[in-house]
């Protein structure tokens, strides 16, 4: 028989009886009929030896590669044999090992993405202090002492100049104070109301504020700014309207309100306008300068976005409240 | 303010429903919604009551026929005042009245109602429950109710803005619906000014020196009938939520709400002087009102006297002593322009508003108070019977003159960012009363004297806006902006949130406003608010701490007993005079107590521990600092095992502790097991946060690991052990940690611990004679320092 055939033979008889394998020890059977000391392979070596040299590289290479690819064969059935066994000695329906999550609070989250949104758009993010004096609270952003515009923020004092502040807008005041336009800020912080707790008011909220200043920007800018900012945040379908309203630190001044599918209704959202000529007049910029602002509170973004319906909820950190965000 | 569709037309025409009405008031800055709408209401007709009965088991039901014209109904009704004959308001079964009140049929005391007669607070017009509303009784059987009711009593709630006062009127809001629909008001009153007749009284009126009054019209009249109004009164009135009192009240409230001039009508005979002064109320003058109240006046307050006795607060509410009653003949008529803030200064010191002080705040029209008084001498003629008896005094020092402003038109469409026409701007000024004159660049205008808000140009721009319509203004998404680094001062601090919440910590928000007596046991210094809304909310925290205790202690109550809590926030306390004694400064606590994981099937939870915070603090400064920590023991009001960790400069990092038993007791906190707390110092954290990462070359040989157990008296600190077996060689034994700690019972005076000590080399493999000499050497030190004996080795 000459060793062509018989390496042919070997090939095709092992890939026979490999494809029956269905134990560990069938497996071992073909291992040693096929790779054993006195196996099939090791005969055809001793066959191989005996060829007149001129003969040998012809043959040589076949040889090896039978060699090889049965050897990897029973190796790759072996470790799936061994596999098999670890998996079916496991009881897989045991839970995970659970470990427990902890959260970011939900008006920390919605301002991490209102100060994401802003910041790709080229906004710095600025902070100023909680109490302030009443210049900065009010005069400054033309709130004279003794208007009817006070009554729109119920303040607490910390002694008759001296406020815990009602807004953000403060931040805006000591920015500008202390730099020159051009300005592109949000400021973000806590702010105060002296209101009866109840599922709809606390005495204090979140704030977030944006400030736009240089000589070209418009109503129109304005416009575009907030709408951008809303489709992100709420997204691409979100129906919008802004109407007039008053602030007295901006002029023209507008309310925004989103369409909420869901109560067929109108809610407000924030408020902007074109920064009041009086309050560039305070702070000593030129008169050329314009400027638009905007200020929304987190609470309620949160309760419209999460459907929230209770903001005492926000600082009472129930646990199965918290570990929902 | 509630505001009538019938009262409004008396001043403009228009057709659109009430809905329709509020919707586009709102998109002019006007924000409004329905209050009453009767073509909303179906199965709501005019019914006749056939008959009356008493209800067999009832004392105060009657058991009615109601028809509706084509059917008759059993209806129970529970009104005094319902009779047979009667054209009433008959809601039949499958009304939705509002407030959303569904009609069903009904058994009320074993017999069956099919529909309900109204009052008309079911009906949304007025607060009146007393009875039911009996109609005109030319009103037809059968015609909805809307016919009937409608075109009194629709009528939309508004919401004015403080700057607004001009709109607090009919007349106000019908200016406003003018200018939107391009036509001129019309002239309700036809009036004729009297002729003075020189022989008649003249009343002397003194204003104040200081400019509190500047403009004060007073009239007297007599032969004067106090009594019930006219239907029509009455109804324009009940439109708007208000009950008739007289036709002298009637009148002044009216004029009121038709043009948003305040008067006030006294009974003239009341006063010990003919004649009016307006002065300084005197330094607690006492002062009994209208609503029989008595106030404590001061110097600031402007009072209206007969020179001799005050019978006025001006401009905010008359006197008990000087107002109309049934016997009243002889009234004077005070219609004048007081100081916005001096009636506010006023109103706000005793805490009364009225609609009158309302509007004086605001600023009223000056040139409104002679109409108003001719406005009201008509009236009284024409439905109270009286006659003018005296000249009309007007004591006049205020400017009725037309301010001039000037709006440019490149100021204008810049502002508004895009361009109108000149003529559509200028047709839209003059909708709103603003007699613009076309110049070069722009407009010149008169604003009318009751436009107090606008006094610059910006003004003028939002009022060309509104009326443009905000939703007209095309967006522009493009911008112009110097590129900057858009930097975040609390950038390091959200990272370390984010790190800590993914550890398994939530994060609280707490109220910054607590009790003080619960401040008081935390820290020094507090700061109170002046005027706090509740004494439970007085005081700004001084730590953080406080906060987290609580969540600690409504969770625990709530069944979580397991927490891991940390929160950032602005803790305040006083450290001088003014605000700049004031520290404010942001400040980040943890706080844990309980369990870390719950038991399961694969390990066994382990407490939350002192150990846990320490190791969740190495980590962050893993993490973010990458410094060599140092903690140092120290005290603390009510924390135990209280350490201070800083870093090798000497800077604070962080602090951790044990609550005090006794504390938590004190305080009432629930709990269970030992609670900790851990204050990171931001100002620190935030300098090492920026740090920069270095790449440390990867050590090419293998690590050789030998563990050393030593038995070891109960009394040593493991620590120093480490310590001193890292320093007998500094260049191949680069770590040592003890990994177990075996002790036969709690009061074992020995301890078995077992040593895990890590060799590597950046030269070369490692051998055993490298290795063997150090580890004889850690043996004889500790055996020496420590009398630490080597088990099995």
């Amino acid at each position: 028989m000459s060793i062509d055939k018989t390496i042919k033979d070997i090939q095709t008889s092992f890939n026979k009886e490999f494809s029956t394998i269905a134990s560990a020890s069938a497996l071992e059977e073909i291992r040693v009929k096929f790779l054993g000391r006195k196996g099939l392979v090791n005969d055809l070596f001793e066959m191989f030896n005996q060829l007149p040299n001129a003969e040998k590289p012809k043959y040589g290479k076949s040889i090896n590669i039978l060699k090889t690819d049965i050897t990897q064969a029973i190796e790759d059935k072996q470790a799936s044999f061994q596999e098999n066994t670890v998996t079916s000695s496991i009881d897989l329906s045991l839970p995970g090992i659970q470990l427990k999550r902890g959260s970011i609070h939900p008006l920390e989250a919605i301002t991490s993405e209102i100060k994401s949104i802003f910041q790709s758009i080229g906004f710095s993010i600025a902070y100023g202090p909680e109490i302030d004096d009443e210049y900065h609270n009010f005069e400054a952003l033309n709130v004279p002492k003794h208007h009817p515009a006070r009554d729109m923020q119920d303040t607490y004092y910390i002694d008759p100049e001296t406020v815990l502040r009602t807004h953000t807008s403060n931040v805006q005041i000591h920015l500008m104070e202390e730099q020159e336009p051009p300005l592109r800020h949000i400021c973000v912080g806590r702010v105060f109301r002296n209101e009866a707790v109840s599922y709809k008011s606390y005495c204090l909220f979140n704030q977030v504020e944006g400030l736009v200043v240089n000589e070209t920007t418009s109503f129109a800018q304005m416009k575009g700014t907030i709408e951008y900012f809303i489709t992100e945040l709420f997204g691409a379908d979100t129906k919008m309207r802004f109407r007039p309203s008053y602030f007295p630190f901006t002029e023209p001044s507008a309310e925004v309100d989103i369409w909420n599918d869901k109560l067929q209704q109108w809610m407000e959202i924030m408020g902007c306008g074109m920064v009041n000529p009086k309050v560039f007049n305070n702070v000593g910029y030129p008169s050329n300068i314009k400027g638009y602002a905007f200020g929304m509170g987190i609470e309620r973004i949160a309760m419209i976005k999460y459907g929230i319906n209770d903001i005492r909820l926000f600082y009472q950190n129930d646990q199965r409240f918290l570990e929902q965000f | 303010m509630k505001i009538s569709l019938s009262w409004l037309k008396r001043h403009v025409d228009f057709s659109w429903s009430a809905s329709e009405l509020a919707e586009r008031l709102t998109l002019r800055g006007f924000e409004s919604e329905v209050a009453t709408d009767f073509s909303t209401l179906d199965h709501v007709v005019v019914g006749q009551v056939i008959s009356c009965q008493k209800h067999p088991d009832a004392d105060k039901l009657s058991l009615c026929k109601v028809s509706d014209g084509s059917t008759e109904f059993d209806v129970i009704c529970g009104a005094p005042n319902v009779a047979t004959n009667q054209k009433i308001v008959f809601a039949k079964v499958g009304a939705i009245l509002p407030g959303n009140f569904k009609i069903g049929k009904a058994k009320i005391r074993g017999i069956e109602s099919h529909g309900m007669i109204c009052s008309e607070r079911e009906l949304g017009i007025s607060e009146e429950h007393e009875g039911i509303l009996v109609l005109d009784d030319k009103a037809k059987v059968g015609t909805s109710i809307e016919k009937v009711l409608g075109p009194l009593f629709n009528a939309i709630e508004v919401e004015i803005t403080p700057d607004k006062g001009f709109a607090l009127s009919h007349r106000g809001i019908a200016r406003e619906i003018a200018a939107m629909t391009n036509q001129s008001l019309k002239i309700p009153f036809s009036l004729q000014k009297p002729k003075q007749n020189t022989s008649l009284e003249k009343i002397s009126i003194d204003l104040d020196s200081k400019g509190g009054c500047t403009r004060y019209i007073g009239a007297v009249m007599n032969d004067v009938k106090v009594g019930p109004s006219p239907d029509w009164l009455k109804n324009y009135l009940k439109s708007v939520g208000q009950k008739s009192i007289n036709n002298l009240v009637d009148i002044s409230n009216f004029i009121l709400l038709e043009i948003g001039q305040p008067t006030h009508i006294f009974d003239f005979s009341k006063f010990k002087k003919r004649t009016v002064a307006v002065q300084w109320a005197k330094e607690k003058e006492k002062y009994h009102a209208l609503d029989e109240e008595t106030y404590e006046l001061s110097q600031n307050h402007l009072v209206i006297t007969d020179s001799k006795e005050t019978v006025a607060l001006a401009g905010i509410i008359g006197g008990y002593d000087s107002a109309v009653t049934d016997m009243t003949t002889e009234v004077l008529i005070e219609s004048a322009y007081f100081d916005p803030i001096i009636i506010r200064k006023g109103s706000k010191k005793l805490g009364l508003l009225s609609e009158a002080s309302r509007r004086f705040e605001r600023g009223i029209d000056p040139n409104s108070s002679m109409e108003a008084l001719l406005i009201i001498i008509q009236l009284i003629e024409e439905i109270a019977g009286g006659k003018l008896s005296s000249q009309i005094t007007d004591s006049c020092a205020v400017n009725l003159e037309s301010k001039k402003l000037y709006l440019s038109e490149i100021n204008l469409n810049s502002v508004i960012g895009q361009i109108t026409p000149k003529k559509e701007i200028t047709s839209l000024l003059k909708q709103l009363d603003f007699n613009p004159k076309e110049t070069k660049d722009g407009w010149e205008c008169l604003i009318p004297t009751y436009r107090h808000d606008i006094d610059q140009e910006a003004d003028l721009v939002e009022e060309v806006l509104r009326s443009i319509g905000y939703e007209n203004i095309q967006s522009d998404f493009t911008y112009q902006t110097t590129l900057v680094n858009t930097k975040d001062d609390e950038y390091s601090i959200s990272k370390l949130k984010n790190h800590l919440s993914s550890l398994g910590f939530s994060q609280c928000y707490n109220n910054s406003l607590q009790d003080i007596s619960e401040v008081n046991a935390f820290g020094i210094n507090p700061i109170e608010v002046l005027n706090p809304t509740s004494e439970r909310m007085n005081t700004l925290r001084t730590t953080l701490h406080q906060g987290l205790l609580k969540n600690l202690d409504y969770n625990f109550k709530n069944g979580n007993a397991d927490v891991q809590f940390y929160e950032y926030g602005t803790i305040f306390s006083k450290e001088g005079e003014g605000l700049s004694g004031i520290n404010q400064q942001s400040s980040f606590s943890s706080l844990v107590h309980g369990n870390w994981q719950d038991n399961n099937v694969h390990f066994k939870s382990i407490p939350l521990s002192f150990y846990y915070l320490k190791g969740v603090l190495e980590n962050i400064n893993v993490h973010f600092m990458s410094t060599k920590l140092k903690f140092i023991t120290n005290k603390h009001p009510y924390l135990d095992s209280y350490q201070d960790i800083v870093d090798s400069k000497g800077d604070s990092i962080a602090s951790i502790g044990t609550v005090k038993s006794s504390f938590l007791r004190k305080l009432d906190i629930a709990h269970k097991h030992p609670v900790h707390l851990m204050d990171i110092n931001l100002q620190t954290f935030d300098q090492y946060s920026n740090y920069a990462v270095k790449f440390q070359e990867i050590a090419p040989y293998p690590k050789v690991i030998r563990d050393l157990n030593f038995k070891l008296s109960s009394s040593v600190i493991i620590g120093d052990v480490v310590k001193v077996m890292q320093s007998t060689n500094q260049s191949i034994l680069i770590d040592v940690k003890p990994v177990d700690i075996f002790k036969k019972s709690k009061q074992d005076s020995d301890q078995d611990v077992l040593f895990k000590l890590t060799f590597q080399s950046d030269k070369k493999t490692l051998e055993d004679n490298d290795v063997n000499p150090i580890i004889n050497d850690v043996i004889k030190i500790i055996s020496s320092k420590f009398k630490g004996i080597l088990r099995d080795k």
